[in-house]
């Protein structure tokens, strides 16, 4: 099968510190690819290049087999891939349609085509069985954070995107919003999508992830099967770059 | 020699299987109606007449299609008019629910059951009170063809016998029997076992929809299993099939309340969760007592942590042994094991790693219920419908007679 994203030897400095080395990564239709790593091991950095925030200085990206070219979120968003960040970036003074299409409204001659963008919003919703919302005409001040998470989830979604990158979406959780999140998460990728999922959480992680991606201090140390490890050898990948006869060897990918 | 079947067994066949799209699958166009059954269009337009004629669906012009043509006619499920009630007797609540065909849950009715005995008058005395209730309620046109329940325990398959239910308390209960003399429908109450019937739910209408082979787990006090194998509910000779709560996975472990030792429902059920965590204590237990050792573990308590992976480690070996055995596409953990599975995935997947042959794991699919707390229910209600989708033109004319 052709992953839908490929990166290939990926290389990016700031200055002098050198923060991704030789880095690949695959994402496949369908499937959640768990991106997992200490504090510092390159993931927020690998998604920014991603999704086209930084440049890399050399390596390729790759698009359902072709090579693109990625030098902006613009790029990036044109592409269908879309990135969820930790603070969300909703406005909590708009609703949830205007946050929604914030940016991108729809008009209908000079005038915002309401009614198309709450049908659309409302679609989206009931498409990914959210029901913990009342109204999508609340403020996203009133909201909880499981709410919030799902907002800016559906939000990714409404552009017929085909790449979700979510960072850490229940970091800020409790468990019963926990929950519905990863529930949600492996729902985009039944429909199809491929989720990227960054986290710490192990549990999230073998709870929904169909592949683990394991970043060692700016080196991809293995891409394995959730199926095919244990929470132990994942634990080891991340902390020491190597589990048996997985990771790296001598300090470099194999 | 046995003749072929007849025209009018042919069509009683198409009427039912028509009848299934619609109730299965929603709305649907006569057009799409004619691809997905493979007869011409006159026959369509035949076999919905009748059942148009029968009340039990309804046509409708479809909203704007936005393509050029005469559009073809919506055909709908009376969801309204035509229903069924679903019972569910479980340890800790008994709950009722009117469920219009098209699996509409119409109105619903729950009270919270006390564990220490089953009386069997009083049980089936409120579900009918509450089933009355709702009755009073409807429109004069509307109509009840079915009645079926969900029983936490294993039921005799011929007569809706709960034949033991040691989380129920109850043994030898002639459960349908008595439930339909107190309804006074004039119907018969099927009775099935509930995690078979929440199997058959979640592979009718929830997650498992389209997945031919799968496994449900059920979790409140004791562990319940289904297990659907090529379309079909494995319920074996007698219908007791797929208690895979009592498999054992640690001889010599925890006493289970079958009498037997380190069943799977005894390593891994409320119980087990809620001692091995040290809180049994507190005096609380079901559902919420369960949520708060999930949430203890999330906040950082260890003795939570701890208990909630040994119950994990358990699962997930119950679970490997399951897939080596059936290798079914799709695992779905329902009632507290949701919270259970997503508390402890680390440590459950991990011993599939470890114990489940590469083969049978590779494409395996782990999910949650989709259907939640009213996956008993719904199954409850496919049951009740099963024998309108049967026969619907004759049950209906039964029920409206």
């Amino acid at each position: 099968m052709t992953p839908l994203l490929e990166v290939r030897g990926i290389d990016k400095s700031f200055g002098p510190v050198k923060v991704l080395h030789d880095v690949g990564f695959s994402a496949y239709a369908g499937q959640v690819t768990a991106l997992v790593g200490d504090n510092g091991a390159g993931k927020s950095t690998l998604v920014k290049c991603i999704g086209g925030i930084y440049p890399i200085d050399s390596g390729q990206v790759l698009f359902d087999g072709e090579e693109v070219q990625v030098h902006s979120p613009r790029d990036a968003g044109e592409l269908g891939i879309e990135i969820v960040y930790q603070d969300l970036a909703l406005c909590d003074n708009l609703d949830i349609v205007q946050n929604m299409f914030l940016g991108r409204e729809r008009k209908h001659g000079l005038l915002l085509d309401e009614d198309s963008m709450e049908e659309l919003a409302e679609k989206t919703l009931s498409g990914l069985s959210v029901r913990t919302v009342k109204s999508i005409r609340q403020q996203v001040s009133s909201l909880s954070g499981g709410q919030r998470q799902t907002v800016a989830i559906a939000k990714a979604v409404l552009w017929n995107s085909k790449v979700v990158i979510l960072d850490e979406p229940t970091a800020a959780l409790g468990v019963a919003q926990t929950a519905q999140v990863l529930e949600l998460v492996r729902r985009l990728a039944d429909t199809g999508l491929a989720v990227v999922l960054i986290s710490h959480n192990m549990n999230d992680v073998f709870a929904v992830s169909d592949r683990i991606a394991a970043l060692y201090l700016g080196r991809m140390a293995a891409q394995v099967a959730t199926a095919d490890v244990t929470h132990a050898q994942v634990v080891e990948l991340i902390t020491s770059g190597r589990s048996g006869e997985l990771g790296l060897k001598n300090g470099v990918t194999p | 020699m046995r003749a072929g079947p007849s025209q009018e067994d042919i069509r009683r066949h198409n009427l039912g299987a028509l009848l299934r799209h619609v109730h299965l699958g929603g709305p649907i166009s006569r057009a799409e109606l004619t691809a997905k059954m493979g007869l011409n269009r006159s026959t369509i337009m035949a076999l919905t007449s009748d059942l148009t004629a029968a009340g039990l669906v309804r046509e409708e012009l479809p909203r704007e299609t936005g393509r050029a043509g005469r559009p073809s006619l919506v055909v709908r499920p009376e969801s309204a008019r035509v229903y069924v009630f679903a019972f569910d007797v479980g340890p800790d609540r008994l709950a009722v629910a009117r469920v219009g065909l098209g699996g509409v849950i119409l109105d619903r009715r729950e009270t919270v059951r006390d564990r220490d005995r089953f009386d069997l008058d009083e049980v089936a005395g409120l579900l009918a009170g509450f089933a009355r209730q709702m009755r009073r309620k409807t429109r004069a046109d509307t109509v009840c063809v079915g009645a079926a329940a969900a029983v936490s325990g294993g039921v005799r398959k011929g007569d809706g016998v709960v034949r033991f239910g040691p989380n129920l308390k109850a043994e030898e209960v002639p459960f349908g029997e008595e439930l339909g003399r107190r309804l006074g429908l004039g119907l018969p109450v099927s009775v099935g076992n509930d995690a078979n019937l929440a199997a058959l739910a979640e592979h009718s209408r929830g997650v498992g929809a389209a997945v031919r082979d799968l496994i449900y787990l059920h979790g409140d006090v004791g562990i319940g299993g289904g297990i659907i194998a090529g379309g079909h509910l494995l319920g074996g000779h007698e219908g007791y099939g797929g208690e895979v709560g009592h498999m054992v996975v640690n001889p010599g472990g925890r006493a289970c309340g079958c009498g037997s030792h380190g069943c799977l429902e005894a390593e891994v059920g409320e119980r087990a969760l809620l001692e091995s965590a040290g809180r049994v204590s507190s005096g609380r237990h079901g559902r919420d007592a369960v949520r708060t050792v999930v949430d203890a573990a999330d906040r950082g308590d260890i003795v939570a942590q701890e208990g909630l992976s040994r119950v994990g480690d358990w699962l997930g070996l119950g679970v490997a042994n399951l897939v080596n055995i059936f290798n079914p596409e799709m695992v779905i953990f329902g009632g507290i094991l949701r919270e259970i599975y997503l508390g402890s995935a680390a440590q459950v997947r991990s011993q599939l790693t470890l114990h489940a042959m590469a083969p049978q794991r590779e494409r395996l699919r782990l999910r949650t219920s989709a259907l939640g707390d009213s996956a008993t229910l719904v199954g409850a209600a496919e049951l009740a419908f099963a024998h309108v989708l049967a026969d619907p033109l004759e049950v209906l004319a039964r029920a409206n007679a």
